[in-house]
């Protein structure tokens, strides 16, 4: 297997803090990884320095060779690495199918103007989006509340329209910061059976997550981190059993377990 | 562009109504005045369709006064000293403002909110500024007595006569701004019907979200901020044209504001909004004259009062929504 | 060299306290407050009125003028303001709210005060002279920059420990935090929003001694005080008060520096502020956002 995205000792210093210290590790293509670590590990900092919304401190990030960190967010998009959001960002005043509509713009071929005036090209794409918004919408199981404005969903249909939206874009990896949050068993069930999905579409993926059992039941691989350091990484049986992770869990809150 | 049967028949309704009823009016009633006040509305609620588009990627912009004075000044300026037929300069001081627009918008648009609003205030003040003090806009002074729009012909053929010899400058006036007017709107509602609308929104909304998805955000508000500066460019060309004189107190910074209430009061959802809020606010004071001292205070007065009691513009009545335009 | 410096403390010390007031209300309600140049007039034609016809000692005279607006400004936060906070869909909406405002001041003051400049009688006379000519300051002008950096204190000091100050603070802070902790969200944003205008009618007063007042400065104080609040940061105390002073120093600078190229030093100043916001949009000491 061949490494699609190469971490390389990327750290972040925020004034005198180091949330996320020379971390490397390597996401393979088409496998579902995952990056765990207690409240406050430098998670979410790690993943925006991936997605390119913050510049590194040092390190790097490659996909497929190519240096993508320290560019600006819509051009690593483009190149296929695209995220999702942990606060459940959508677009608030646009209908469900919409929102998909509109995140298809990487697929887009004609030009503003093209779209201005409405050319073959331009047609042609907005048939496509139509149509591959539909399936997408279909896919993630909104197709009855396709018309429904976004601000108007409750929370899982929300993380499943998050999840569209990264879809539409038709990325190589997907980025995911905590999907399964504020999530209750049954949703975190359903939520794992869509990330699932998405992978089986040929997307990598890699989610950074708090929530033990989800990850351990959906992940290929597994990197913990802890203060701002890589401590582990492995399969989940390796990483349920190593000493260092049992340690670092154990030391913060009881319910950061989940087990 | 697909329009539904009754769409076609408002928008003939409503050419009919400004081509051929106001004029006709007009003519019967031998209310003359009217034209200037019809010719300055259309004018400014193309500078306020320029304002409402920046509206409609989430910035609020109190610097089309600076737009139209600077479009103002350089159609001036290429009529006066380079002799540059003035149909020209409408182009160019159009394109101009969007030159500047590209260059200022690029570090001031990553602001944001208020911050946006009040340096877009500034630039207006940085407008008057600058015409006060540069050398070819002749300070104070300004620069008057222009000349009247000549001919405009193509291979011989006039398609515009010289308005100095026309029987009427004013109605020609009319005409002009109200063709500029439809035009202006039709691609307004064209750009927000089309993808590039639906982009513009998803800016308004999240531009977080809206780089996730890889639009490139500073790009298409750079694009807005200067077909917005283009029509006030535009809008201020021609007002030169008519008062046949620029001034660097011409579009002060009461004026930038009245751009944004413009398109406030008519409905910030809505892409026909600035000129119906244009047409209220303009005619509101102009019909408020009679009141003598009194106007500033009673204009004041039902803004407020519209203002609390429909805070969400004019166009968001029920009777409107049903047939919404942009949304 | 000490006079620019002088010069520009003086100003600074006025502007810093105008800052103030626009920060105050901004960093309550989220309002950007156009009218606070207008409200500033008005403190000045109080004082005016108060002392230079009735005749009264110009210490009453600025009480009036402070009380003046502080029940304006509680007034247009009641009835104006919170409706329309609370109706509208977007933000913005108050913006527009405060231009009508400023519109409909500019109306008031012109129907009760009518639009002649006026000045009142020196406060005080006489000229303080420092090492023969290198630095001159009429009394007045020394005066009136101690009374606003009076006024600075004790606004800072009673944001800083009196219990409506923290509560303020605290709602300037996390509006939803604020209310969670029991802090009456409607109640001390009318308590600011009147503090606010009491601060520009205060400027208002003083200014009127020096430079008199007149309908048409209500619009190019709003902006300066924008400026000021840009550059120091929008909602942020020390921004205002940083603001205000650095204004101040660059038009004394500038006054002096630019007068061979004529009337450029605001033309200039603004410049130099959008280069600033290209690099620091969020100001000196505001947060910077996303
Ligand atoms: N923008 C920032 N400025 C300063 N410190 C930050 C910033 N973002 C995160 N941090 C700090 O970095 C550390 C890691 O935070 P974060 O990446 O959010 O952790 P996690 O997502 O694992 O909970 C925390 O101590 C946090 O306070
Ligand atoms: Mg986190």
């Amino acid at each position: 297997m061949s490494a699609l995205l190469e971490v390389k000792g990327l750290t972040k210093r925020f004034g005198g803090l180091t949330a996320v210290n020379d971390v490397s590790f390597d996401v393979h293509e088409k496998e579902i990884l995952s990056v765990i670590g207690p409240n406050g590990a430098g998670k979410s900092t790690l993943f925006k320095l991936i997605s390119s919304f913050l510049p590194s401190s040092s390190g790097e990030v490659l996909f497929k060779g190519q240096r993508i960190s320290n560019l600006a967010p819509h051009i690593v998009a483009r190149k296929g690495v695209v995220r999702t959001f942990q606060e459940t960002t959508i677009f608030k005043s646009m209908s469900v199918r919409d929102n998909v509509i509109i995140s298809h713009h990487l697929r887009s071929q004609a030009s503003l103007a093209g779209y201005f005036l409405g050319t073959k090209t331009a047609l042609a794409d907005e048939e496509e989006f139509g149509r591959s918004a539909d399936e997408i919408v279909e896919f993630l199981n909104l197709g009855e509340i396709r018309n429904e404005l976004a601000s108007n969903l409750p929370q899982g249909h929300l993380r499943a329209l998050g999840i569209a939206i990264g879809l539409a874009t038709n990325p190589s990896v997907l980025l995911m910061d905590e999907p399964f949050a504020g999530m209750n068993h049954d949703e975190t069930m359903r939520t794992v059976e869509l990330v699932r999905g998405v992978r089986d579409r040929g997307v990598t993926v890699l989610l950074v997550e708090h929530d033990m059992p989800a990850v351990m039941k959906i992940s290929d691989r597994i990197v913990v981190i802890n203060f701002g350091e890589k401590i582990a990484e492995g399969i989940p049986s390796e990483i349920q059993e190593n000493e260092k992770v049992i340690e670092a869990y154990l030391g913060s809150e009881d319910d950061e377990i989940g087990m | 562009m697909m329009l539904k049967r009754n769409q076609i028949i408002g928008v003939g309704f409503f050419l009919f109504v400004i081509f051929v009823a106001v004029p006709w009016l007009i003519h019967v009633s031998g209310r003359w005045d009217f034209y200037y006040t019809l010719t300055s509305v259309a004018l400014l609620s193309i500078a306020s369709g320029g304002v409402w588009l920046t509206f409609y990627i989430g910035r609020i912009n109190i610097g089309q006064g600076a737009f139209a004075l600077t479009g103002g000044y350089v159609a001036a300026i290429l009529v006066v000293k380079y002799d540059v037929s003035f149909w020209l300069t409408i182009p160019i001081a159009g394109l101009f403002c969007a030159a500047v627009a590209v260059i200022i918008g690029l570090p001031i648009l990553r602001l944001r909110g208020v911050y946006f609003a009040m340096i877009t205030l500034v630039l207006t003040e940085v407008a008057r500024l600058t015409a006060l003090a540069l050398p070819i806009t002749n300070g104070a002074k300004g620069i008057s007595s222009i000349p009247l729009p000549g001919e405009l012909s193509i291979l011989g053929l006039t398609l515009i006569p010289d308005f100095s010899t026309v029987a009427n400058v004013k109605l020609a006036f009319y005409y002009l701004a109200a063709v500029l007017m439809v035009l202006c709107f039709a691609g307004l509602y064209r750009l927000v019907n089309s993808r590039i609308g639906h982009l513009c929104r998803s800016l308004q909304q999240n531009e977080e979200l809206a780089s996730s998805i890889g639009v490139n955000t500073a790009y298409l508000r750079v694009i807005a901020f200067a077909i917005s500066s283009f029509l006030g460019g535009v809008s201020g060309a021609i007002f030169m044209a008519i008062s046949r004189s620029i001034y660097p107190a011409s579009f002060p910074v009461k004026d930038s504001v009245d751009f944004m209430l413009n398109c406030f009061l008519g409905g910030l959802g809505y892409v026909f909004g600035p000129m119906l809020g244009t047409f209220m606010i303009y005619f509101g004071w102009d019909v408020l004259f009679t009141t003598g001292k009194y106007q500033l205070l009673i204009y004041s007065a039902i803004l407020i009062l519209l203002i609390l009691t429909l805070p969400n513009g004019v166009l968001s009545l029920r009777i409107f929504n049903k047939r919404g335009t942009a949304k | 060299m000490e006079q620019i410096i002088a010069n520009g403390l003086y100003l600074g010390a006025q502007y810093a306290l105008i800052a103030l007031g626009l920060t105050l209300i901004f960093a309550l309600m989220n309002v950007l407050n156009f009218a606070h140049g207008q409200m500033y007039v008005i403190g000045g034609f109080v004082t005016y009125t108060v002392y230079a016809q009735l005749e009264l000692p110009f210490v009453v005279a600025l009480f009036a003028s402070a009380i003046t607006l502080a029940v304006v400004g509680a007034l247009i936060e009641k009835f104006l303001f919170r409706p329309v906070i609370k109706k509208s869909v977007r933000e913005e909406s108050t913006m527009l709210l405060a231009a009508g405002i400023a519109f409909f001041l500019d109306a008031v003051i012109l129907l009760v005060f009518g639009e002649k400049q006026r000045g009142v009688p020196k406060i005080v006379n006489g000229l303080f002279n420092y090492d023969n000519y290198t630095l001159v300051m009429p009394y007045d002008k020394i005066l009136v920059g101690f009374l606003a950096i009076l006024s600075i204190t004790t606004f800072i000091l009673y944001m800083q420990y009196s219990k409506t100050g923290r509560a303020m603070r605290a709602l300037a802070q996390d509006k939803i935090a604020a209310q969670l902790m029991g802090v009456n969200v409607e109640r001390y944003s009318m308590i600011g929003f009147a503090l606010g205008a009491m601060l520009a009618g205060v400027v208002g007063g003083l200014l009127v001694s020096i430079t008199g007042v007149n309908l048409g400065m209500g619009g190019p104080t709003s902006i300066k005080a924008f400026m000021m609040v840009m550059i120091g940061g929008a909602g942020v105390i020390s921004g205002a008060i940083a603001g205000g002073f650095i204004l101040g120093m660059m038009e004394s600078v500038g006054l002096t520096v630019l007068a061979a190229y004529g009337d450029i030093t605001y033309l200039a100043i603004f410049i130099s502020l959008m280069i600033f916001l290209a690099f620091r949009p969020q100001g000196l000491m505001g947060k910077p956002w996303g």
